[in-house]
């Protein structure tokens, strides 16, 4: 599988999820109608991941994703594979849209392998490019479900932490090359406590971890939290910038940030295309605010892009590589 | 010092009603059909809050999308938009889209109250309004208007709402401000709010009259002029933020006639613990004078948890606020016996 070259500078990748191909949603169908086991459900997905990884290519980004076409909720995906856990009654979500909030009734432990199949099939298909291997984080495991049984934050975050770290070893075993753990809901509670809390659940799972270790956050009021996250023990932070008009690079600068950065240039609200020189003004834009070198920029859209059309989803990346080969001429 | 309880706002949708929005979506429901078996829901609901001992109950607002939409539906240049997550809930509301200042096509409360406030016997009646200046700052503005400007004048259409639905029949009047909960919220936005709430209880007659913050405490100084709207009760949230709102309460005191404590965590589904609720108002009365009436409440509206539970929650606020004024020494005024 070797031979990829990923670039010296401003790699480009993906935050990890893609619209769900239509054998992903015939898969997540038959599965909860109960028609299919877990295996073969993996294997049903398979054509979509297949899929997804054929548009990575036709855009020519450098680390890629599995497209995470087998999880309809990136909470209730783990919720429903981890120990401890059940099958919660239904929230709103928006407007008459509901799911099944999951809940924590007993104590939460890693069981089998949760996204190795996918990740795996995912890289057999890679051309030789990193495949990251994405798990929702300890954290917004936290805040997402209901807690029956721990009564205590932190008991809870630690166990969920441990299960996710059990999880990373098995692909580390395996060799993944990139780990990314995904707190969006960190952002919505920018509160210096439970940044703190993250930072101790983050510690188990990263703690040792030979791998490139990243956190993504998105959407939200970062700047008032980031003097606590910055000593988050990973390599790098993939944060959402496009959206909210890159309103963190002055905070970046003045913190003095110099971890890698997976930098959000694609808005993945907007059906809107962004152009080439667009999406290379704002690379510009980074680099001259002089916080960090070329080689420690990551470009990426600023979250998944599973609301896209795929056809939106593909230019989008598209227009990115492109971007990012001009600006490595430039810097 | 008296002490009741009542629910805060808006409680999710049991299965019927969630059937009956999706029939409703794809048009396939009388319309006539439709408000029969929201009523019927709406009165389930609010015989749960009867039978906790509430003397105060809200219909439920089972047919509400989010806070804003009756009314952004309601109302001419407004439509509600794209998606946005609601303060820092797994929850969305729409965006209102201000193209123009608002202008009320048809009334959204005074209907509600003529068919709920008869469902409600013994109890009285509350309606909630979002409060203009969260109205305001979570929505979308275009074509010059200015924020300000568009809180005036939400302020003003919310007070015709409030006068029409206390002639209805309401007897309380809440106003739901949580964005002064936000930590980057300052005196001026918290000053506009407590002012424009102002406005719209007075418009509220008889009635009594309560402005809400939630989702978080507030910071002291936005609590201290909170307390300056001309409002009956001003609500804290004292579950989020580990306590600090029976700190607030403590250290700052209450409206006019007292405080109302968001003492029930109305986005978890674990059930309270007595001592620890107990607690909280303990805290709180150290800022209240004796005169001065404590309503014990949830931390946000119910809806964020599922049905079940919302009516599980709504029977322990009312075990636990009777509890709590037997053990402190309370008057408790809730009840039907
Ligand atoms: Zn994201």
């Amino acid at each position: 599988m070797a031979g990829y070259q990923v670039p010296r500078k401003f790699p480009t990748t993906v935050v990890g999820s893609y619209p769900k191909m239509p054998p992903a949603e015939e898969a997540l169908k038959k599965r909860r109608q109960g028609i299919v086991g877990e295996e073969e459900f993996h294997r049903l997905a398979r054509d979509a991941i297949r899929m997804v990884v054929e548009d990575y290519l036709w855009a020519g980004v450098d680390i890629i994703s599995d497209g995470e076409q087998t999880r309809e909720d990136m909470v209730v995906y783990f919720a429903e594979r981890l120990e401890g856990y059940s099958i919660g009654d239904w929230v709103r979500v928006f407007d008459n849209v509901y799911f099944r909030k999951p809940v924590v009734t007993g104590k939460v432990e890693w069981r089998q392998p949760m996204i190795i199949d996918d990740w795996e099939y995912a890289r057999s298909i890679s051309q030789g490019r990193p495949v990251k291997v994405i798990l929702t984080g300890p954290y917004t495991m936290l805040e997402w479900s209901f807690d029956l049984h721990y009564g205590d934050r932190r008991e809870l975050i630690f166990d969920l932490a441990r299960a996710i770290r059990r999880e990373i070893e098995e692909a580390i075993a395996r060799g993944a090359e990139y780990i990314q753990v995904d707190e969006p809901a960190l952002s919505t509670r920018p509160f210096r406590e439970e940044a703190e809390l993250l930072k101790e659940a983050l510690e188990i799972v990263f703690k040792g971890v030979q791998a490139k270790r990243i956190v993504h956050i998105c959407f939200g009021r970062l700047e008032r939290i980031l003097p606590y996250i910055l000593d988050y023990p990973v390599d790098q932070f993939d944060l959402e910038m496009k959206n909210s008009n890159f309103r963190l690079l002055p905070y970046l600068k003045e913190y003095g940030y110099d971890k890698e950065l997976g930098f959000g240039v694609v808005d993945v609200h907007s059906f809107q295309v962004e152009t080439v020189d667009e999406i290379r003004e704002a690379i510009d834009r980074l680099m001259k605010a002089d916080i960090i070198g070329p080689e420690k920029v990551y470009v990426d859209p600023d979250c998944g892009l599973k609301r896209l059309p795929r056809e939106i989803a593909r230019e989008k990346l598209r227009n990115m590589v492109e971007a990012a080969r001009i600006a490595r001429e430039e810097w | 010092m008296k002490v009741r309880a009542q629910s805060l706002g808006g409680y999710p949708r049991p299965r019927s009603v969630r059937r009956l929005l999706r029939q409703s979506e794809r048009g396939e429901v009388d319309p006539e059909y439709r408000v029969r078996l929201l009523a019927s829901a709406s009165s389930a609901v609010i015989g749960a809050q009867i039978a906790a001992g509430f003397d105060v109950v809200v219909d439920g607002m089972l047919d509400w999308h989010d806070i804003f939409r009756p009314f952004a539906s309601a109302w001419r240049n407004v439509t509600p938009t794209a998606l946005l997550r609601y303060f820092d809930n797994n929850f969305f509301y729409r965006i209102p889209l201000f193209t123009a200042e608002p202008e009320p096509v048809e009334p959204v409360l005074a209907p509600r109250v003529r068919l709920y406030a008869p469902l409600a016997e013994p109890a009285g009646l509350k309606v909630v309004v979002p409060g203009p200046v969260t109205f305001t700052l979570m929505s979308e503005v275009i074509g010059g208007l200015r924020r300000d400007e568009l809180a005036e004048a939400i302020a003003r259409l919310l007070a015709d709402e409030v006068r029409a639905a206390v002639e209805a029949g309401a007897s309380f009047v809440q106003v739901d401000e949580p964005i002064l909960g936000d930590p980057e919220v300052g005196r001026d936005e918290a000053s506009l709010a407590a002012d424009l709430a102002s406005r719209i209880a007075g418009a509220a007659g008889e009635a009594e009259t309560m402005l809400a913050v939630y989702f978080y405490p507030p910071k002291r100084e936005v609590y201290e002029e909170v307390l300056k709207a001309k409002v009956d009760y001003v609500m804290i949230d004292a579950v989020d933020g580990g306590g600090k709102g029976a700190t607030l309460v403590a250290e700052a005191g209450g409206g006019r006639k007292g405080v109302a404590l968001g003492v029930i965590d109305a986005r978890s589904i674990y059930m309270d613990r007595y001592e620890g609720v107990k607690s909280l108002v303990e805290a709180a009365l150290e800022g209240l004078r004796e005169k001065e009436s404590l309503i014990l409440t949830t931390s946000t509206w119910l809806d964020l948890i599922p049905y079940s539970y919302s009516i599980k929650k709504t029977r322990l606020l009312g075990l636990y606020a009777e509890r709590i004024a037997g053990d402190l020494g309370l008057e408790y005024t809730g009840g039907w016996r």
